[in-house]
């Protein structure tokens, strides 16, 4: 099946390259497993590092209650980023340039120390070096934002970029600061980080278990985004976007053509 | 709009009356009442609040319904509604509640405002506001509804005391000033498991704004807010239902925290 996996993560790379649509993968393989969607989004991404792109960190998805019942699943699951991922706070987003982009509110943990394998919640929080609010663009790849557990995982669970606001320490209480995303003035997701598995905290300690477990480990330097706080918002032209959060600051970015 | 007459706004108020007094849920009123006629559904709320005082229970507060601009569309209105607050619908925090002492009971996380002052000038202000608020507190609002399956439009929940039951308030009050009442965070756990969240901008954007719509209403019906009434001033996250035994704790960022506690049977 290893020769299949290669044209699958080819076929998803591509798609989002080119920001076209793909067809499900359990359309054509209703066999693939979980671990055959992480080897996809491996050599996926490994497409990307192959073109230059560097290693950013890890982003975890389906980290809330709004989120998991928006996708009908059940399980945390995660994806790599890569610094052309990185978008510039208060910046232009190109909306061409994804297949149909969302927005979701998010905190980010900047790591300091290597940290991998099961860890309680004072460990992980020791490894890290500070935290921010931030925004995920997500874009899956597939018609309609429609997919399988499978499918999402190897479309590297729908990272396409990401934005990060300012630096806190790191011992900031972060388990249950509200948010409000703004479309053009007027509020269209109102909540709390506490949404993020009831603490983002625990987020990143499912971080260090499921990468260890992959065989690779949260490195200094690494950005890991805990997973959205709300729904998602689908983005249209012409939106600025600004997300406060209690106590940590705003994030904003305006969505151009 | 066609008129609701005297006689179905007795009506509707002794159906709803008959459904407290009896623990057996109404059909929906407001096939009594003119379509839409929120006027009238607040008359029939008259009636029974009048019956409750006349029974000697002490009025000693207002609840804000429909503060969330989703529940709003829902149900095809553009502004909020209010109920009426009883002494002995008041529960301690993490007390048991009686799920005999309320029908239907669902649950809410809120902030609760308790006043210093009177607000009885029509032409209110924020600035009064801050006045007048002594302090603030967690709480949540077990709503009850009196109509059988919840099956409410505008007219039933105003008339049914805007669908209010029990509320219980968090044991650390907290000065306005401490605390961010916009940006608040809010999360509701049963088993440790999140079951609600949000924020204060849920609730009209600010909870401040809700309680300022109450006290000018209130005030301009010559029935205004007083010092030592508690204003529970709507859902910061969406509304929850309630299984026997059910234990809820809400904490509010920066406010504190409060429990709702469900008897077995």
């Amino acid at each position: 099946m290893s020769a299949n996996l290669s044209v699958l993560a080819a076929m998803l790379d591509d798609a989002a390259r080119n920001a076209t649509e793909a067809t499900q993968l359990i359309e054509t393989h209703p066999d693939l497993t979980i671990e055959d969607a992480y080897a996809i989004q491996l050599l996926n991404v490994q497409r990307r590092w192959a073109r230059g792109e560097r290693r950013a960190g890890y982003k975890m998805g389906l980290t809330s209650r709004a989120k998991m019942q928006q996708v009908g699943v059940s399980e945390v699951i995660w994806g790599r980023l890569t610094d052309a991922m990185r978008l510039e706070e208060g910046g232009v987003l190109s909306h061409q340039r994804y297949v149909h982009p969302r927005v979701e509110p998010e905190i980010a943990y900047i790591i300091g120390k290597p940290l991998a394998g099961d860890v309680s919640a004072a460990e992980a929080l020791a490894a890290v070096e500070a935290v921010a609010p931030a925004l995920e663009i997500i874009d899956s790849r597939y018609k309609n934002f429609k997919f399988s557990l499978p499918d999402v995982i190897a479309d590297n669970s729908s990272s396409s970029g990401f934005y990060v606001g300012a630096w806190a320490k790191p011992d900031t209480d972060v388990s249950n600061l509200g948010i409000v995303m703004e479309v053009n003035g007027r509020a269209v997701q109102v909540g709390s980080t506490a949404a993020i598995l009831g603490n983002p905290i625990r987020s990143l300690v499912s971080a260090a278990r499921q990468i260890g477990r992959a065989g690779e480990s949260l490195m200094p330097g690494d950005i890991v985004l805990a997973g959205g706080a709300t729904a998602a918002h689908s983005l249209s032209v012409g939106e600025h976007i600004r997300t406060a959060f209690q106590n940590l600051g705003t994030v904003s970015f305006t969505v151009g053509a | 709009m066609t008129q609701s007459t005297p006689e179905a706004i007795q009506k509707a108020a002794d159906a709803l009356h008959e459904a407290a007094r009896s623990g057996t849920p109404s059909t929906p009123i407001r096939t009594l009442l003119a379509e839409g006629d929120v006027e009238a559904a607040y008359a029939v709320q008259a009636i029974n609040t009048q019956r409750a005082l006349d029974a000697g229970r002490r009025l000693v507060g207002r609840k804000i319904g429909l503060t969330s601009l989703a529940v709003q569309r829902q149900l095809g209105v553009g502004q909020p509604d209010y109920g009426m607050l009883f002494a002995d619908m008041a529960r301690g925090d993490a007390e048991e509640v009686a799920l005999s002492d309320v029908l239907q009971p669902k649950v809410e996380a809120e902030i609760a405002f308790v006043l210093g002052r009177d607000l009885a000038e029509p032409e209110l202000t924020a600035a009064d506001l801050f006045r007048a608020v002594e302090y603030a507190v967690p709480a949540v609002e077990i709503v009850g509804s009196r109509v059988a399956n919840w099956d409410i439009r505008i007219t039933d929940t105003i008339a049914d005391n805007a669908s209010s039951g029990l509320y219980v308030l968090g044991s650390r009050p907290v000065r306005l000033t401490d605390f961010d009442p916009r940006m608040c965070g809010m999360v509701m756990e049963k088993a440790g498991e999140p079951v609600s969240v949000g924020a204060g901008a849920a609730c009209l954007g600010s909870p401040l704004n809700a309680a300022l719509w109450l006290a000018k209403v209130m005030a301009r019906l010559g029935r205004p807010l007083l010092a030592g009434d508690t204003i529970l001033s709507g859902a910061l996250g969406p509304m929850v239902s309630v299984q026997p035994g059910d234990v809820f704790d809400i904490r509010i960022e920066g406010l504190g925290a409060v429990r709702a506690a469900f008897a077995k049977e």
